[in-house]
């Protein structure tokens, strides 16, 4: 007998008890159907934290003096005492395919006050028209408005607001300690506060125009602690971190060229982790399922074992038999498959482009220092869409693997004459 | 034989009996002494502070007046730069003045540990707020002639309730003129974080003072702050009203 027989009464087979051939298959379905959208939630978790904990500030990729990490000394900045050609610098990031944007930030610490409230503040250099393209911390503005390159202007984080007792248009006095060892002291105007939902970020951030930072801590132009990149797609950070160091490495300046990966492996670790979950959540539904299959297809084959010990006598071999319960599992599966795309898919699509809110569960909250926004947002598991759909027509070819061989070993003249 | 020799034992026993209190006793006091000897009840002088680090070096003048350990005021003289900073410690507040910005601003609590004008002295270290024997459990560690001088040396243990910085003290101090030769500070992990040098013994403002010191942090090698007394006075008449923000902020006396 030819082989498209076999399928073809594997095929029909399925329609001989079509409500029970339906449960299975929904079952199948459920079950790829928890496992890519639980796997996408996990897929959009990961992403949520890597685009704020890089976003915000930290940016997918940074150049550092080689001696800049781990204390972040302000006398370590890029070239030295020297300094360095920080446009020529920013340039070079950005000639790079996978870098968007570049932006130099100059870093430093003290204090900020209204006379009676004092803060100990660090302080972000940055260049207000390039830094948002990288970053967006700026963008976080809650009140005012933006600080001007060269005006004596501070943008300060709400809770730092909160502590001095400070709003837009209000003066305070920064104090610095200056790389020379004097003490760098002068007056600003708040321009704005914001907020992005980072403790540490609102508590003791503020943020000057980057000439502005340096002129009170004594730092020329030509120096700078960073350039900050922002690599669009997070993950290729790494790789352009890579080939920044080699290029980078042909100047003559001694710096260091890091991915967030470097710089943040606290959420590397998490997206590992939650990887292997993904895989160890595939196996714990697949193998619920295998037995749900596995039970309905040994009825299946127990009900029609008069037929398998006629199909034996007529000259059919147990092979053959066993192809056609295999078939049927097969067809099952397609059964399923197409399914639990159907419904997947949609729900996929809808709940990528509209994140259902769950601010009323819990409000924003951190992840391996990342900031995680109150909604439940999906990414699409490609991959996982592809395993586990060839995981559904494992579990049920699998399930179907005994039943099928027990149906081969009926013996055929025990069965029909009913003993 | 046999009783004479029990009556020494004896007497050896009440000797170590009454021996340990005194002694207690005595290097208290001389670590209070040695704790309050450049400040009096009131004092006023001139320092010429001199930091030095790895990436700057800068000298400061100071005038400091000070009044019992709740009243201090310290105001920069040199270089011009910095000229009329002044810090103003009242009771519990501390106040920094600002001339360039003409302004005033409050510090924190939290900011006590933080390095004052960039030196390796803290704000506390400068506007000390209690008396070591207060905070500090003091036993004598080591006695015995080291270079040529009798000494002390004299184990400071913060009392389980005391809220200090330090973790555990050590001083050294020469018996026949109380003279602090040098102490070190160890953090709460028992590390040295730094030592404080003693030197240039002489009688100023009536007295016998050191009128240098050193302070050299164990993680900064080649990094100081020196100090050195120009003009002393002590027991000098000061009272409360003087240390006001108003004296704060005008430019000298």
């Amino acid at each position: 007998m030819r082989e498209g027989r076999w399928w073809r009464i594997g095929w029909r087979n399925l329609g001989r008890n079509r409500r029970r051939s339906i449960v299975t298959a929904s079952a199948l379905a459920i079950g790829y159907f928890s496992v890519v959208l639980m796997v996408g939630l996990l897929k959009g978790l990961v992403a949520e934290m890597v685009d704020n904990g890089t976003g915000i500030v930290t940016g997918q990729v940074q150049v550092h003096a080689d001696d800049y990490l781990p204390d972040k000394e302000v006398y370590a900045t890029i070239g030295g005492r020297d300094g360095a050609d920080v446009a020529a610098l920013v340039a070079t990031l950005e000639a790079d395919p996978d870098v968007a944007a570049a932006t130099p930030r100059v870093y430093g610490g003290g204090l900020v006050s209204t006379g009676t409230a004092t803060g100990a503040a660090l302080f972000l250099g940055v260049d207000p028209e390039r830094e948002p393209r990288v970053s967006r911390l700026m963008q976080s503005l809650v009140r005012g408005r933006q600080p001007v390159a060269g005006a004596y202007e501070v943008l300060i984080g709400s809770e730092l607001a909160r502590t001095l007792e400070a709003e837009p248009g209000d003066e305070i006095v920064v104090v610095a300690p200056a790389i020379d060892g004097s003490l760098g002291n002068d007056l600003f105007v708040v321009a704005g506060v914001f907020h992005t939902g980072l403790v540490d970020l609102d508590r003791a951030f503020a943020l000057f125009p980057l000439d502005v930072l340096q002129s009170l801590i004594a730092l020329p132009p030509s120096r700078v602690h960073e350039i900050a990149a922002r690599v669009p797609d997070p993950w290729l950070a790494a790789e352009a971190a890579a080939r920044l160091a080699a290029e980078l490495e042909r100047g003559s300046l001694p710096v260091a060229a890091e991915s967030w990966m470097t710089l943040r492996p606290e959420m590397v670790e998490y997206a590992n982790l939650s990887e292997a979950m993904e895989w160890v959540l595939m196996v714990i539904v697949f193998a619920m399922a295998i037995f749900g299959v596995a039970n309905t297809m040994l009825m299946a084959t127990f009900e029609r074992r008069y037929e398998f010990a006629l199909l034996r006598a007529l000259g059919t071999t147990p092979g053959a038999v066993v192809r056609s319960v295999l078939y049927e599992a097969v067809a099952l599966g397609a059964i399923a498959l197409a399914a639990g795309a159907a419904i997947t898919l949609p729900v996929l699509v809808w709940w990528y482009h509209a994140p259902p809110s769950v601010a009323w569960l819990f409000g924003e909250t951190t992840l391996s220092g990342a900031l995680m926004r109150p909604v439940l947002r999906v990414e699409y598991p490609w991959l996982m869409g592809v395993a586990a759909a060839a995981a559904l027509f494992g579990t049920a070819v699998l399930a179907a693997l005994y039943p099928a061989v027990r149906a081969a070993r009926v013996a055929p003249a025990d069965t029909l004459s009913g003993r | 034989m046999r009783t004479r020799s029990r009556q020494l034992t004896l007497s050896a026993a009440a000797l170590l009996l009454a021996a340990s209190p005194l002694r207690a006793q005595t290097a208290r006091e001389i670590v209070d002494r040695v704790d309050r000897l450049l400040r009096g009840e009131s004092s006023e002088g001139v320092v010429a502070m001199e930091v030095v680090t790895e990436h700057w070096s800068r000298t400061y003048e100071l005038r400091i007046w000070s009044l019992g350990t709740e009243y201090s005021l310290i105001r920069i003289l040199s270089p011009r730069k910095e000229a009329g900073t002044a810090t103003l410690k009242a009771g519990n507040d501390i106040w920094n003045y600002l001339p360039r910005v003409d302004r005033t601003i409050k510090l924190p609590p939290s900011l006590m540990g933080a390095a004052w004008m960039g030196s390796h002295f803290t704000n506390d270290d400068l506007i000390k707020e209690s008396r070591i024997i207060e905070d500090y459990d003091i036993e004598i560690g080591d006695e015995g002639v080291r270079d040529g001088a009798a000494v002390w040396d004299f184990v400071l243990t913060p009392k389980p309730e005391a809220a200090v910085v330090w973790g555990r003290i050590e001083e050294r101090v020469r018996q026949d003129d109380l003279m602090p030769l040098w102490a070190r500070y160890y953090d709460d992990r028992g590390e040295l974080a730094r030592t404080m040098v003693f030197d240039d013994f002489r009688v100023m403002g009536g007295r016998l003072v050191p009128a240098r010191m050193d302070v050299v942090p164990a993680d900064k090698p080649g990094e100081r702050t020196t100090i050195l007394y120009r003009e002393l006075a002590f027991d000098i008449e000061l009272d409360e009203a003087f240390f006001s923000l108003r004296r704060l902020q005008s430019e000298a006396r």
